[in-house]
């Protein structure tokens, strides 16, 4: 992905078998996302979303601008996992959970990254990673493995 | 967003170009996506509708524009569920090789 310009907005959509309050739980408490989220513990409260590591180093902070469980969250993100791009501007992450006969679809957008561009490009394929982990969790019970 | 309607909707190379397209480049308009192709916008619009069933092209609204959006997580959720599990035979069977092999040395 090096020679291409990582975009300023970005979609990762996945399918998943499972309820949007078992989906709320799996992205807003630590127990869960450590085990697909690069291992970050993530807490999410009304104002603020927090993740760490397993120290309690700070990796993703930011404030939270809807919070409206099971079906959507937005929330700033600062990468302060990376020191590069720990010093660029707050970009935006948007999780949407809709109900699909059975299945839910889950919506992630990252955007406003146009001054983030480190962020941006670290997260190209992050996020591809922690969604297909996400689902692969709650649909057999086990991490995503290698 | 089943395997069957991803290998399918991978099988084309036209198909391939518009992801590839999009990959340079996200967040396209179908005119901007047209003028890249020699196809009508109509035949552009019915490679795109097999890409969003699939899953692997995301259209969104913003303000008066559709935007498309590659989406990579159902070619990741295949690579995991069938590239994956063969190639790992494959290097565990050539390690297993080497092994004996150098057993028997």
């Amino acid at each position: 992905m090096s020679t291409i310009t990582a975009q300023t907005t970005q979609v990762y959509q996945v399918f998943i078998k499972a309820s949007p309050e078992e989906i709320w739980e799996a992205i807003t408490t630590p127990e869960f996302t450590h085990k697909y989220f690069f291992g970050s513990h993530v807490t999410v409260t009304p104002e603020r979303f927090t993740g760490l590591d397993g120290e309690g180093n700070d990796l993703v902070l930011g404030g939270v601008s809807e919070y409206e469980p099971p079906h959507r969250l937005v929330h700033e993100w600062r990468s302060l996992y990376d020191p590069e791009a720990a010093s660029e501007a707050a970009s935006r992450v948007s999780w949407e959970i809709e109900d699909k006969d059975g299945f839910c679809l889950v919506t992630v957008t990252h955007d406003r990254l146009e001054d983030s561009p480190k962020t941006a490009e670290n997260v190209a394929g992050g996020w591809t990673f922690v969604l297909s982990g996400l689902k692969t969790l709650l649909e057999t019970g086990k991490p995503l493995t290698g | 967003m089943d395997d069957d309607q991803v290998f399918k909707a991978l099988a084309d190379p036209t198909r391939r170009h518009l992801l590839d397209r999009l990959f340079e480049r996200d967040g396209r308009t179908l005119t901007e996506l047209e003028s890249e192709l020699e196809m009508t916008r109509f035949g552009v619009m019915k490679h795109l509708r097999v890409l969003e069933d699939a899953g692997l092209v995301v259209p969104r609204r913003e303000g008066r524009e559709k935007l498309h959006f590659l989406n990579p997580v159902p070619i990741r959720l295949i690579h995991d569920r069938w590239i994956d599990k063969y190639t790992e035979h494959r290097v565990a069977a050539l390690a297993d090789l080497k092994h004996e092999l150098e057993e028997s040395a």
